[in-house]
């Protein structure tokens, strides 16, 4: 009658923290219906780098996701990672324009930035060449980020699936020098894309960098490490620095050879800006902490350092970045005895090259673009994006600016106009009410498989291991499908109170005028309101009603002529693998396995469609009640059973005919239980 | 005078009373209410006849009445409000004075749901206050309850039930007062066990002074053997029957020699009682104890008035 | 509000074995309150039918329609249509709905799927309880708000019986003796003496003992 539904159009907090809104929760629910190679379509077309991203991603999504006020957030970077490391990515294929529109666009760096915007343009069909300074395409990917998170033959592959959209990759051409910017339209180019990222390393401003051999910089020792040049590295190391670049660096230099590494922080560890994980595994694998500790002075000894002199620093007052200042405590100097000190104290872009034509920030280190969101440069036709506009960041980010540069740059080629983007307010994850996160049950997000520590050292071998299938599947699993839940059709609803009286986690409530409102952040489309509505107001996005009668008239259509046919309703949650389906329908052609994502709202109208349609028998296979992730709600399926069959046996079907099989710890229904009731409905005369 | 019923001038004389009850058959035998009758004669200064006792059909009361004063006992009819409305009620209150039945006791009656025809409707027109007045109002007013004219007298003299035992135990006196507001001119109580809890019933009479306005005769229900007494005790509404009376029945070699001695010594302490001018015996079933129970008690020859 | 209660199947099926075409009619007030007549009782009985009939070879057709109120003439008159379509409509409407529908459509069979209960509330999701009978002169004034009418077993307006124990009716111990609950909220309001008051003889006629009953408001009617 009169209802309303809170912000129904909302996205999910996890696509919502995306810089570049990948439909997370889609490809989480395609992962938990084993539908893989769906789900990596669902990535894919949104992400030209998917394997880079499930690994190294910073993933702000995880940070956002409901999941994470219940327990832990749902492993989507790890789930990412797997729907694109299996076999099945192999088979996507982007859908490619049919015509090529005859523009050009140049693209200077090929980082992820650049990458980004290459892949998305050429799906648009214009044509896309990519100048490279260094001898590798890939950016910081490829040279900055160890081989140990991102094996080289992934961002291989990733720029090769782009190459194969037609986009041509020139390495060893510095934009600046070996062409100038302004040639480019000579060539041309209609448009120029400028990604070339933030490799230079700032300097520690202290005595002896300068001069002394064993002072090296983050980013060019990385980029050495990951073009295979072998670069001599120190016995003891002072790594400057608290980013990902100095921990980077850190556990390097252990690959290398390097027996005392630390590093050296002035902050304290919850300051740090590294990823908190990556600190963890530094320091699992030996690295060695200094927080609040500066660097005052390089010693050295016949030209080479000897020792690195430090001040400890206490924390003092905010700064305007709202972190606390670091002040040294005077008389706490102490020195470091180390052969190598690793500076990575931030980079910046190397922009000296383009300074005399394009305008940059106010520090003169960055390129400037314009407020408007365009990413167009103070030159008509230039855009740029990237660690190059923003100083350093992340990879998806910087595949944000890209896919943003190719939309400015599209509009721009077609019609020479720059589109003015609104800056999405991102805003905080809701809070979801106490009641709801006491009533939902908590499951453990999976814990990472890593090498040995001792495997590690020795190489560059990749540290973390992709997600099981199953494992993946249970994860997925645990996603609480936001705004996917309890949607009320304000024309159909009678103010009955039933959705209030029923909602296990106690979502929907009422107006003093009978208008019910659920809350579609806290609802966890559970489908209990959904199946007692008794006038079918209520019906949630996962699972519809719908979409299980679709699923059961298609499933059952195909086997049809099978006896006894038998209609078995199962839920995803069950703790069945991969290969227990395909068993299942292997041994029991006569069975319908119809999935849903929990049967307790499986209704008596489904049952009864499940005869109409011609089964013999109907079960209900209920999954161990402690996958439930609603608390107390199982016995539900007793009662709608017991309603059903009364009604069934009153329309002159047999009790045998429905039932409920309790599925087992492990595996999807026990043998001797279907051979059982198959016994039990031919017996049955 | 009332009526002038036997009952009522004894009770009128000060004199203990007694009374107890005679159920009609489930049947036609007139001879049932006849043996009876015979048999309590003597013992008794009126014998209450049940209208379908807990909902179970039987002879109607007043025919019962009727063939017990062709005795030459004097019945009082009970009457109850569940199947009878103010048309049906006002009709056999006049059928009953013209046959010249002098006391009869008003009541609810136990709810159908209980009898033997469930599925019946009640009827419930009225309440047993409300039919106490409308009695009081017929005899006293010769005023039908619309207030239309009576032609004849209605002398009667009305009885109530009272139930000390049921709850709201603090409200069970207010009931009685009301009662005898309405016009119950004798009350007959629920069967007593409990004596300290009918006692306190009575102090609680006597202090609102309705001992004064009203006869009342306490109930006895004579029990027979252990397995009545655990039956009243757990499934007849309105009883209160204390574990040490089932106890005592349970121990006993003779429960039936028991039961008679539960009986007397209840009498002997409802003598002490203040306010207590006689007693209802309801031995169910087991009528012919009534005569050796009333001697034992010193309570015979039953006097002349 | 008015509850109401879905037959049996099986009487359903015995009353509408006849008419090949039915037409199963929800009310989507009351009854579907009740669980009894709403779109998904609609579906569930009508597939119940079906699935009764399969196999009896007069299979017929059963249709499923709702509507907002079946005491309303102009909700009625949505669904004419479908109604002259079919042999019988069976209504899951309460008594009053079943009646108006079969005014309204003089020449069609029409079938009650629903036993008209009682006045009464919602205690929680599944479980309701009487409260009124429609006596048509309210008592609760005097009764501290509870009605002895609709919740005494005997409708004693003076009462409790002697049958009262331990706060329950004596017809069961699942039934609360509504005028222990009565003394109970007097003696919270502190108005126990009402109970001192005899409450006089009731006039039944508006409680439809005057024969059937009609409410006219002269100031509304056209
Ligand atoms: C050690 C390290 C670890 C990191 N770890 C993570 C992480 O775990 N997660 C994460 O999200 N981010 C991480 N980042 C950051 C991330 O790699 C960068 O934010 C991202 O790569 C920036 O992309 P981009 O395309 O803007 O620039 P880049 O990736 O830096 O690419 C710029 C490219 O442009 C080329 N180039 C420069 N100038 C020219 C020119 N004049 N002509 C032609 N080519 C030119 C460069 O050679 C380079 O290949 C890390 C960075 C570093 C350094
Ligand atoms: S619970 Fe699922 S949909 Fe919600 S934020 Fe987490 S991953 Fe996304
Ligand atoms: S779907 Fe479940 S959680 Fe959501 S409102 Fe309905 S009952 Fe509540």
């Amino acid at each position: 009658m009169r209802k309303s539904n809170k912000s129904s159009a909302n996205y999910p907090p996890c696509k919502y923290a995306c810089p570049i809104l990948t439909d997370v929760r889609e490809y989480v629910q395609l992962i938990a219906e084993r539908k893989f190679t769906d789900a990596f379509a669902s990535i894919r077309r949104q992400n030209p780098l998917p394997r880079v991203c499930g690994r190294i991603c910073t993933h702000p999504c995880e940070t956002a996701c409901k999941r994470g006020q219940v327990e832990e957030p749902i492993a989507i970077a790890s789930l990412k990672r797997f729907a694109a490391d299996g076999l099945w990515a192999d088979q996507y294929k982007a859908a490619l324009a049919i015509e090529s529109t005859g523009h050009k666009v140049a693209i200077v760096g090929s980082g992820p930035a650049g990458l980004a915007v290459a892949h998305d343009l050429a799906l648009l069909g214009h044509s896309v060449t990519i100048f490279e300074a260094l001898p590798v395409a890939g950016g910081m990917l490829r040279v900055g980020v160890p081989e140990y998170r991102l094996p080289k033959d992934v961002v291989a592959a990733e720029i090769e699936a782009i190459v194969a959209l037609g986009v041509e990759v020139k390495t060893g051409v510095k934009i600046g020098k070996d062409i100038k910017l302004s040639k480019l339209s000579e060539q041309g180019f209609q448009a120029v894309f400028l990604a070339i990222g933030a490799h230079k390393d700032r300097k520690l401003g202290i005595a002896g960098e300068d001069e002394l051999e064993g002072v090296v910089s983050a980013v060019s020792f990385l980029r050495a490490v990951n073009l295979g040049e072998s670069p001599q590295v120190g016995k003891q190391v002072a790594v400057v620095g608290g980013g990902n670049t100095a921990i980077d660096s850190a556990r390097s230099l252990l690959r290398m050879g390097a027996k005392v590494v630390s590093v050296v922080y002035r902050r304290s560890k919850e300051e740090m800006p590294a990823a908190e994980e990556e600190i963890e595994e530094a320091i699992h694998e030996g690295v060695k902490m200094a927080y609040l500790t500066s660097p005052v002075k390089i010693f050295g000894e016949d030209g080479r350092v000897s020792a690195l002199k430090c001040i400890k620093n206490e924390l003092g007052k905010p700064d305007a970045g709202g972190r606390r200042r670091p002040e040294p405590v005077s008389g706490s100097e102490f020195s470091l005895d180390v052969d190598m000190v690793v500076c990575a104290v931030g980079q910046a872009p190397e922009s000296s090259l383009f300074a005399d034509e394009l305008k940059l920030s106010e520090t003169g280190e960055r390129i400037y673009v314009e407020a408007s969101g365009s990413l167009a440069t103070s030159l008509p036709a230039i855009f740029a994006g990237g660690d190059a506009v923003t100083g350093p960041a992340t990879a998806i980010e910087a595949i944000a600016a890209g896919k943003q540069a190719a939309v400015s740059i599209d509009l721009y080629l077609r019609s020479k106009e720059l589109p003015s983007v609104e800056k999405d307010k991102r805003e905080e994850t809701q809070a979801l009410p106490s009641t709801v996160i006491e009533r939902t049950r908590s499951f453990s997000r999976p814990s990472k498989i890593n090498l040995s520590v001792d495997d590690r050292l020795k190489g560059f071998d990749e540290v973390e291991a992709c997600l099981s299938e199953d494992r993946a599947t249970q994860e997925a699993l645990r996603c609480l499908h936001c705004y996917l839940g309890a949607k009320v059709d304000e024309e159909r609803c009678i103010s009955c109170l039933t959705c209030v009286r029923a909602c296990p986690l106690g979502v929907p409530t009422v107006s003093k005028m009978g208008e019910i409102s659920i809350d579609s952040f806290a609802c966890q489309a559970c489908g209990i309101c959904v199946l007692e509505c008794p006038v079918q107001a209520i019906d949630i996005d996962l699972d519809s009603r719908a979409k299980i009668f679709k699923q059961m008239e298609t499933a059952m259509a195909g086997v049809q002529g099978q006896r006894p046919l038998i209609v078995g309703f199962f839920d995803f949650h069950g703790n069945f693998g991969a290969g227990d389906i395909e068993s299942l329908r292997r041994d029991y052609p006569n069975i319908v396995p119809v999935m849903v994502f929990g049967v307790r709202r499986i209704d008596t109208v489904d049952i009864f469609k499940a005869f109409a349609l011609g089964a013999d028998g109907v079960f209900i296979a209920r999954c161990p009640s402690d996958n439930d992730p609603f608390l107390e709600i199982t016995d539900r399926i007793d009662r709608r059973v017991s309603y059903a069959g009364r009604l069934l046996e009153a329309c002159g079907k047999k009790k045998e005919q429905l039932d409920i099989c309790n599925m087992p710890k492990e595996g999807l229904v026990e043998k001797e239980w279907v051979d059982a009731l198959i016994g039990k409905i031919k017996g049955m005369s | 005078m009332k009526s002038g019923s036997n009952l009522e001038r004894i009770l009128e004389s000060g004199q203990f009373a007694v009374t107890a009850e005679a159920g009609p058959p489930k049947g036609t035998s007139s001879k049932v209410v006849q043996r009876k009758g015979e048999l309590l004669k003597f013992c008794c200064d009126a014998l209450n006849v049940t209208d379908n006792q807990t909902a179970i059909v039987r002879m109607s009361s007043l025919s019962g009445c009727v063939l017990l004063k062709e005795l030459g006992v004097e019945p009082i009819l009970q009457m109850v409000v569940r199947d009878r409305n103010r048309l049906a009620l006002q009709s056999d209150i006049l059928g009953a004075a013209a046959l010249g039945i002098g006391n009869m006791l008003c009541l609810s009656g136990d709810h159908q749901k209980f009898g033997n025809h469930p599925t019946a409707k009640g009827v419930y027109d009225i309440d047993s206050i409300q039919f106490i007045r409308m009695v009081k109002e017929m005899r006293d007013e010769h005023k039908f309850l619309n207030g239309e004219e009576i032609s004849g007298d209605v002398p009667l003299f009305i009885g109530a039930a009272a139930n000390p035992f049921a709850d709201p135990f603090e409200f069970r006196v207010t009931r009685l007062a009301k009662k005898i507001r309405a016009g119950a001119d004798f009350i007959q109580t629920q069967g007593i066990f409990d004596m300290s809890k009918f006692a306190e019933w009575m102090k609680g009479v006597r202090d609102r002074g309705l001992h004064k306005k009203t006869y009342i005769l306490a109930g006895l229900i004579p029990i027979k053997s252990v397995g009545m007494a655990r039956y009243m005790r757990n499934n007849v509404s309105g009883l209160d029957v204390p574990q040490d009376v089932v106890d005592r029945m349970a121990n006993s070699k003779d429960p039936k020699a028991e039961g008679v001695k539960i009986c007397l010594e209840t009498i002997e302490q409802l003598k002490e009682i203040e306010g207590i001018q006689g007693i209802h015996i309801m031995a169910v079933a087991w009528e012919d104890i009534v005569p050796r129970l009333v001697a034992q008690a010193g309570l015979m020859p039953r006097p002349i008035v | 509000m008015i509850t109401v209660e879905q037959k049996k199947i099986e009487e359903i099926n015995t009353m509408t074995k006849d008419y090949s075409c039915l037409l199963v009619l929800g009310c989507e007030m009351c009854a579907a309150i009740s669980f009894a007549g709403g779109k998904r009782q609609v579906a569930e009985l009508a597939a119940a039918i079906r699935l009764s009939r399969k196999g009896s070879g007069e299979e017929g057709e059963v249709f499923e329609e709702s509507v907002a109120r079946q005491c309303e003439p102009e909700f009625i008159d949505l669904v004419k249509d479908k109604v002259a379509d079919c042999d019988a409509v069976l209504s899951l409407a309460c008594g009053a709905g079943v009646q108006l529908m079969a005014e309204r459509f003089s020449d069609k069979v029409l079938l009650p799927g629903c036993n008209t209960t009682f006045l009464g509330v919602t205690e929680e999701l599944g479980v309701w309880s009487e409260r009124c009978v429609g006596c048509g002169s309210c008592v609760l004034d005097k009764t501290a708000g509870l009605c002895p009418i609709a919740r005494c077993s005997k409708q004693l307006l003076n009462g409790p019986c002697g049958g009262s124990m331990k706060g329950k009716c004596e017809i069961s111990k699942d039934v609360d003796c509504v005028w222990q609950l009565i003394i109970d909220r007097l003696s919270r309001v502190n108005q126990l003496d009402k109970l001192e008051e005899i409450f006089p003889v009731k006039d039944w006629t508006p409680a439809g003992h005057g024969g059937p009953r009609k409410l006219v408001r002269e100031d509304l009617k056209s």
